[in-house]
């Protein structure tokens, strides 16, 4: 048999039982819309994460910890004790001679330390509490920010500072262009360190004996940035940004975590950590080693990054699951109508047998007939999960616009998914056909001539 | 009336054989299943020299149609030999019982066994389909082939809309399509009545006359049979019970 034949045989018995043939392909479509709608959700998701550490130059960037701040991490039963790590020793104070020496270190773009600085941000009459991060001008013109409106400030001396349009939002200032050049002030908190003793913690706790000081800092907003992703310990996650020397004045809580205290006590007193920008990706790993080499611990998203895919790859594999679940019940509907179609068309085959049909051209006329029902049903299907999740993700992001998050698109459709449900679908339907196609190949003509 | 059983033969239809005798030797076909044993032939010995118009008869039961199944490949014996040329059916695969099927006979059935939702044409060139003959050239022959059983104009008529006898022709057309040697009819005229009875066997016998076509006719019609047959077979119980030379 010619494969046209083939193909017009098949369309032509299939188009002689149109509901059912139909309603098949309904049931098919459906199937491959769950699966496709799922797995693009999947891809969406993995490709918005992704492409946000691409865009905020995450592949470039480094943590450095002293030992201590990570010292939570050594009574996690879990982990294994960290050999390279000096014991016994006290551990390496982070100080600007530290900053300096890993500025210095080849591959190393910039080095700014983490500084947050709690505080009451006021504007137009409303107020919210967050930690300031103070953020050097220099880092300003990175990749890091991107600003819906203004820019970031030039000098670190500068009496200005970058707002989140998140904040800004929740401060009830949607539109941020008109926001540029208002006044904003942060109150800092301050406190008198000497008179702090940390066997007080009981009395200091319920608020007595801390001598609490708040002073205004008025500056000029010069940037709105982009809502800033705030997924795990990246350098900058603040909705406030300040330069250095607008931070030195002010009066400031001088830690920003119960390490810093215990350090203080010690008169040790350096920053909780370094913000480190690497010039490529490649680079990475030769000042990971360097760093620790100065017994420091080191945290790089980079790193980070493959166990969030790893984890993409198991959520992609669940959706894709679920989403076979619709699958499997279509191509049951595949065989019963099949089958049926068998019974129907007994004495039909007979015929085509008597009249010198091979076993092998009765076998291949079912599995046309099913495999176009897979296709029709795989292209209906894509469009379906195509338009399905396109208005799931209209829905969603009309609300959280509402919140102030920007538009994303939540589900990716990338060519391979469209081609890979379509082949999956003709295939999982000539599986469905193998049954009755077998089936059919072994009717007995003498039985199915009889049969009227 | 003109129906040319071979003018060039096809050599992918399996090749042609010269000469076509068919020799029967110790046939038998036993149905069992689990329960019951159905003796439906029993050590059948026949020889259909070419060319000849032979006529089976005998009450139902008595094994003729079992008789043409076999000989039409459409079923295999329990023991014993058909050789139609020289090769024997018995011993082919699946596959060469199809191509021997497509190519070396032509059936045709008392209830016609056309394809309901298929057109008169569309019937006849079914068997085409499967020796892969592309579609403009199958549409040609089995005009021509429609023509040639008198049907020329009705060529586009579902089965529905024909005629006992036309729904017949048409059976006969689609047998002959693909130039076989040997037509094996079973019961061609059980559900026709007498004068278009008439006209078929006649047309089967024109067939055989003019074109040298082997026919093997089942019927339980004697007088139809002992007119139009040159030979004929009675089968009793599954044996041959008698053999006449009527001509």
């Amino acid at each position: 048999m010619k494969l046209r034949d083939h193909i017009e045989l098949s369309i032509a018995n299939l188009w002689k039982r149109k509901l059912r043939t139909v309603l098949t392909v309904f049931g098919v479509t459906i199937g491959i819309g769950a699966l496709v709608a799922m797995v693009s959700f999947g891809k969406g998701m993995q490709k918005n994460v992704t492409g946000s550490f691409q865009s905020l130059d995450l592949f470039n960037s480094l943590t450095v910890f002293s030992e201590d701040f990570m010292a939570g991490d050594r009574f996690d039963p879990d982990e294994r004790p960290d050999e390279t790590a000096p014991s016994g020793a006290s551990p390496v104070l982070i100080d600007d001679t530290v900053l300096e020496k890993i500025a210095a270190l080849r591959g190393v773009d910039t080095v700014f330390p983490d500084v947050r600085i709690p505080a009451i941000v006021r504007f137009s009459g409303k107020q919210e509490f967050r930690l300031v991060q103070v953020v050097p001008a220099r880092v300003m013109s990175s990749r890091m920010f991107r600003f819906s409106a203004g820019k970031g400030y030039g000098s670190d001396e500068e009496d200005a500072l970058v707002i989140s349009s998140y904040l800004l939002k929740q401060l009830g200032v949607g539109d941020p262009q008109p926001a540029l050049g208002k006044r904003i002030v942060i109150s800092s908190i301050g406190f008198d360190l000497s008179r702090f003793n940390p066997a007080d913690l009981a009395a200091a706790l319920s608020g007595e004996r801390l001598p609490f000081v708040m002073e205004d800092t008025e500056l000029t907003i010069v940037g709105v940035a982009e809502n800033q992703a705030a997924l795990g310990p990246i350098p900058v996650q603040s909705d406030i940004l300040l330069p250095p020397g607008v931070a030195k004045r002010m009066k400031k809580l001088p830690f920003s975590n119960i390490w810093d205290l215990f350090r203080a006590r010690e008169g040790r007193l350096g920053y909780s950590a370094l913000n480190v920008r690497l010039s490529s990706p490649a680079f990475v790993e030769p000042v990971k080693k360097e760093v620790a080499g100065m017994g420091l611990r080191v945290f790089a998203l980079a790193d980070q990054f493959k166990e969030v895919q790893r984890g993409f790859l198991i959520l992609n594999m669940v959706l894709a699951a679920v989403g076979m679940i619709a699958i499997v019940v279509a191509s049951l509907g595949i065989v019963n109508t099949m089958v049926m179609s068998i019974l129907e068309r007994y004495s039909e085959i007979g015929i085509m047998k008597a009249v010198g049909a091979s076993d092998q051209d009765i076998r291949r006329i079912f599995f046309f007939e099913s495999s176009i029902i897979g296709l029709f049903g795989g292209v209906l299907g894509f469009a379906l999960g195509w338009a399905v999740s396109g208005v799931i993700n209209r829905i969603v992001n009309y609300f959280l616009a509402k919140q102030g998050v920007p538009f994303i698109q939540y589900f990716s459709f990338p060519a391979w998914l469209v081609l890979g449900a379509i082949a999956f679908s003709v295939a999982v339907s000539l599986a469905a056909g193998v049954y009755p196609a077998m089936r059919a190949a072994r009717v007995d003509p003498v039985l199915a001539l009889r049969h009227d | 009336m003109a129906i040319g059983p071979h003018r060039t033969p096809d050599p992918k239809q399996g090749g042609t054989l010269g000469n076509v005798p068919i020799l029967i030797s110790g046939l038998s076909k036993v149905y069992a299943t689990a329960k019951v044993r159905v003796v439906a032939l029993q050590d059948i010995n026949l020889g259909f020299e070419e060319g000849v118009f032979a006529a089976v008869t005998g009450a139902s039961g008595s094994g003729k149609s079992t008789l043409l199944n076999l000989l039409g490949g459409l079923d295999t014996p329990t023991s014993g030999t058909i050789e139609v040329g020289g090769r024997n059916i018995s011993e082919m695969s699946r596959e060469d019982l199809a191509l021997y099927r497509r190519s070396q006979v032509g059936m045709i059935f008392q209830s016609f066994n056309l394809i309901p939702g298929f057109s008169a044409l569309e019937n006849v060139a079914l068997p085409l389909i499967f020796s892969g003959t592309a579609k403009r050239e199958r549409r040609k022959l089995a005009a021509e082939m429609l023509a040639r059983v008198g049907l020329g104009a009705r060529t586009s008529h579902r089965p529905s809309e024909l005629s006992g006898g036309e729904q017949q022709r048409v059976a006969i057309a689609r047998a002959l399509i693909n130039r076989p040697r040997v037509l094996l009819a079973d019961e061609p005229t059980g559900n026709l009545d007498s004068r278009t009875s008439r006209e078929i066997v006649t047309l089967l016998a024109d067939l055989n006359r003019d074109q040298g076509l082997t026919v093997i006719m089942v019927t339980h019609e004697e007088a139809l049979a002992r007119e139009f047959a040159g030979r004929g077979v009675r089968l009793s119980d599954g044996t041959v019970q008698a053999e006449v030379k009527w001509r």
